[in-house]
């Protein structure tokens, strides 16, 4: 009996593959200006994606959308790849564990799925998001990269244990204390290591000698709470080390020369940037782009742009998002780019191609082309311009994100207080038409999935069936 | 002999400083937004001794022998008004010999060389108006000041622009006994509550009219100085700016206005969409603070307001006229990412530039001076290297009375 249901459910399964491998789930995003990225723009073009992926991108006069694909009509929109964070503390309940050595933790137990900050990343057209253990750590757990969309970590996390987060960032002791401590931390990991594979040695060499009867094995294993920490100066791991101003970059340069570190930088740099060209990596930046140096001589004040300076050094960087305000917007970074003379393509590449690079995902995302994931926003204009607007996110050729349906723009664009309004009275707008009044009513023909669209936080938190889960 | 040397050095930078404002200087080829009128494309700014001389489209007339500045690709503005702003020695402006000091003058206070000048200057903003701080009930008399003149004294446009008024939590906020005495104790500095701030205000009005009547055709003996500031609000010879963040404050502020019969601005307000009807119907004027945040920075957390971004597009919609200030929100961004925050949030372009030029210039009665571009008024304008509203703007030179402000540049 049992043996025969099984059989059946596998035919069953076998039925289903082959029904889905007929009948694809296709979506085409038709008629906008596509920015792929990597070449020249697509003015009126199609983006179609078959079971998630990008299948075609070209000019829509080229291309016949099949007939059963769902179109989306993005005519004077622009189409474009979803932005990537490659370092953020974002959506997790607490992301300073106050114990500093931890490398056993992993901030897969710390998002929330029902963050506000996801719903945000959504609403600021993130697609992926490289979530790691906050700046006030010495050695800090695991990060993992999630996309913002999902009811449980598993269904968000995109790839997991990413690399170990540790930190120059001074706490209580000062910065040399700092130093010191991360010295000190992985000393003992080493120290740890060589006592581990002298016990091992001795162990077969008493074998060997008779002391130890022939059956036995060694059955140590490398302690858990140090297996992160092992794993990182083995270098099988990455480290993400956060270098809070110019003063720590000395100490991370020489941390990189035994490990496999990616350095984030706070935004206070511009004295170090020699020693970030010989690192001759790419680097992290923090949020915040622009600070002020006082001339301690003059009193006089200059404003300085992180970005600006490594572009002009040369040193390839990325750019991130901040949680809340104005960094949390890509049109606000990128425009603080260029308006302190970093090239527009170059910003566009930092918050894209560059992170994803670095996250080992340039295959996947950072750019529309064949063959990547389907992770793609449209937005009603450029995505310099602060009037541009997120109108729609898809992730892996789902739709996870419309304005027309963010309950929390209706509510801080609602004017159900304006009685006149609500009286039905006329919208005697004499400005321009409100870019921000979210549509009642999305065309049905635009809506690929009536059940699994709503945004995180938003109606039934509904979650797309058909996407697979990793 | 040195001495003397020095002072022909001095005379002779001197006379190239007025030699160069008698010197004619067009900027030209510009998108000139001019306040308050539509936009010139590829306009001509002239301007000499300081002031404007002319401002037009292409054929306008350059004058023989001027400096001609090519702004091909650049836009020009007025230089921007801040009607709210946060001088950085701000912890100065608040007075604690009483809750009550109509009569003290933030200029007093004011540095010329405070670094928020420099800041201001450097992101367009020529002109600002300066309150005491938000920690007093009725803190005195806010100044309109220019973020740099050739002196100190000629910063200053209005000595006595407005009084300030706070409701709210902040006048109370931190208001304790000293070493933690009684609440009876004499060293509890007052108020303590919502409902004491408004007292603070309602007595300070009431002795004020008190004061009028008794004297009416007599001449005031003593004069107290504090009187006689809240004498002309009363009178309607000075203005009252009223800080109110949430509905509760706003509400309260305009009630306040109504029993004594002073006219107020409100300032802050980041519930204005909630009363809304109100304000159309007591025609007053709000000094928005920080559109641009969702979130209000600072002791003032505790006024429980909600700001929406909806709610400079409603000001706009219902007639009600508004400025874009910074505030004292500690969020608030530079003077014109506010109004590009602004723009984002549903206002048109022209209107979000002219609630940072022209509108605020009108509100402190200097509309004649500063705020737009038109002859005869003072050379105060920005050189932007695209569009101001654009994120990627930068403010490529700042003219303020014809002298070009920013030296590193």
């Amino acid at each position: 009996m049992n043996a025969m249901l099984r059989t059946s459910l596998l035919g069953w399964a076998a039925a289903l593959v082959a029904v889905s491998a007929t009948c694809q789930d296709q979506v085409a995003i038709k008629g906008g200006k596509i920015l792929t990225l990597t070449g020249p723009a697509i003015d009126d073009g199609v983006v179609l994606m078959t079971n998630g992926r990008i299948t075609k991108i070209a000019k829509t006069a080229d291309v016949e959308i099949p007939w059963s694909a769902k179109v989306i009509d993005a005519t004077g929109k622009v189409v474009m790849p979803t932005w990537v964070v490659a370092h953020s503390q974002g959506g997790q309940r607490g992301f300073n564990e106050n114990m500093q050595n931890v490398p056993w933790l992993t901030v897969a137990d710390a998002v929330d799925p029902a963050a506000i900050y996801f719903e945000d990343c959504l609403r600021n057209g993130v697609g992926t998001i490289h979530v790691m253990p906050g700046n006030q750590t010495l050695l800090g757990g695991f990060g993992m990269v999630v996309r913002p969309f999902g009811r449980t970590v598993e269904d968000m996390a995109v790839a997991a244990n990413t690399g170990i987060k540790l930190s120059l960032f001074a706490q209580g002791g000062g910065r040399l204390q700092q130093i010191r401590k991360l010295r000190r931390a992985l000393a003992d990991v080493r120290e740890y290591l060589i006592d581990f594979d002298r016990r091992k040695a001795e162990f077969d060499k008493e074998k060997a000698a008779g002391a130890i009867a022939a059956d036995k094995t060694w059955t140590e294993e490398i302690d858990r709470t140090k297996k992160g920490a092992v794993d990182l100066v083995q270098k099988k791991v990455k480290g993400w080390l956060y270098v809070p101003s110019f003063a720590e970059v000395d100490e991370a340069l020489r941390l990189a020369q035994d490990l496999d570190l990616q350095i984030v930088l706070g935004n206070n740099i511009d004295e170090a940037i020699a020693m970030l060209v010989k690192l001759a990596k790419p680097v992290v930046l923090d949020e915040n782009l622009e600070y002020f140096e006082l001339d301690e001589e003059t009193q006089k004040e200059k404003k300085l742009c992180s970005a600006k300076l490594l572009a002009d050094a040369g040193v390839p960087f990325a750019l991130t998002l901040g949680m809340t305000g104005p960094t949390s917007y890509a049109w606000w970074q990128l425009g603080t780019c260029v308006r302190n003379g970093v090239g527009r393509q170059q910003a566009l590449e930092a918050l894209t191609i560059v992170p994803a690079k670095l996250l080992g995902l340039d295959d996947q995302i950072g750019t529309l082309a064949e063959g990547k994931l389907g992770n793609v926003q449209i937005l009603t204009g450029d995505p310099l311009l602060a009037t541009s607007w997120v109108e729609t996110v898809l992730l892996e050729g789902d739709v996870v994100y419309e304005r027309a349906k963010d309950p929390r723009l209706q509510y801080l664009f609602g004017d159900e207080k304006d009685k006149a309004k609500k009286a039905g009275g006329p919208d005697k707008t004499t400005d321009a038409p409100k870019p921000e009044a979210p549509k009642t009513e999305a065309p049905k023909a635009e809506t690929p999935k009536p059940s699994g669209e709503t945004p995180p936080g938003g109606g039934n938190g509904g979650n797309g069936g058909n996407r697979e889960v990793r | 002999m040195l001495r003397s040397l020095l002072l022909s050095s001095v005379v002779s930078a001197l006379a190239s400083l007025a030699l160069a404002q008698d010197q004619v200087t067009v900027f030209k080829n510009a998108r000139i937004l001019p306040g308050g009128q539509v936009p010139i494309e590829n306009g001509v700014l002239v301007i000499a001794g300081g002031k404007v001389m002319g401002i037009g489209s292409a054929d306008l007339a350059i004058p023989d022998g001027a400096t001609v500045v090519d702004c091909a690709g650049k836009t020009i503005t007025p230089g921007l008004v801040d009607a709210s702003f946060r001088a950085s020695n701000s912890n100065d402006f608040n007075e604690n010999g009483d809750e009550v000091t109509p009569h003290l003058r933030v200029l007093d206070s004011l540095d010329p060389d405070d670094r928020s000048f420099a800041r201001a200057r450097a992101s367009g903003v020529t002109t600002v108006h300066v309150m005491p701080g938000t920690r007093s009930v009725i803190g005195g008399l806010g100044c309109v000041v220019k973020t740099f003149a050739k002196s100190p004294q000629a910063m200053v446009l209005k000595e006595d622009a407005s009084l300030r008024i706070v409701m709210g939590a902040e006048p109370s906020a931190g208001n304790r006994a000293i070493r933690g005495g009684s609440v009876d104790s004499i060293y509890y500095r007052r108020p303590t509550t919502r409902m004491g701030v408004v007292w603070e205000v309602r007595k300070a009005f009431f002795d004020a009219k008190e004061s009028m009547q008794m004297t009416a055709g007599v001449p005031p003996t003593p004069p107290n100085p504090g009187m006689q500031v809240l004498t002309r609000v009363l009178k309607g010879q000075l203005t009252a700016v009223t800080t109110a963040r949430s509905e509760q404050d706003l509400r309260t502020a305009l009630r306040l206005a109504t029993e004594f019969g002073y006219k107020t601005i409100l300032e802050e307000a980041q519930d204005a969409h909630m009363v809304l009807d109100e304000l159309a119907a007591a025609k007053t004027t709000v000094l928005l603070g920080a559109p641009s945040a969702t979130t209000i920075a600072g002791s003032a957390s505790q006024d429980g307001a909600d700001p929406r971004s909806a709610t400079v597009r409603l000001l706009a919609d219902r007639g009600i006229p508004f400025v874009i200030t910074t505030g004292s929100n500690l969020a608030s961004l530079d003077l014109v990412r506010e109004a590009m925050f602004a723009a984002r949030n549903g206002l048109s372009a022209v209107r979000a530039l002219d609630a940072v030029t022209i509108e605020p210039a009108k509100l402190l009665g200097l509309d004649q001076r500063i705020g737009s571009l038109a002859p005869g008024k003072d050379a105060d304008f920005v050189v932007w290297s695209t569009d101001p509203l654009d994120p990627a703007a930068l403010a490529e030179s700042v003219h303020i009375d014809g002298i070009s402000v920013l030296a590193s540049r």
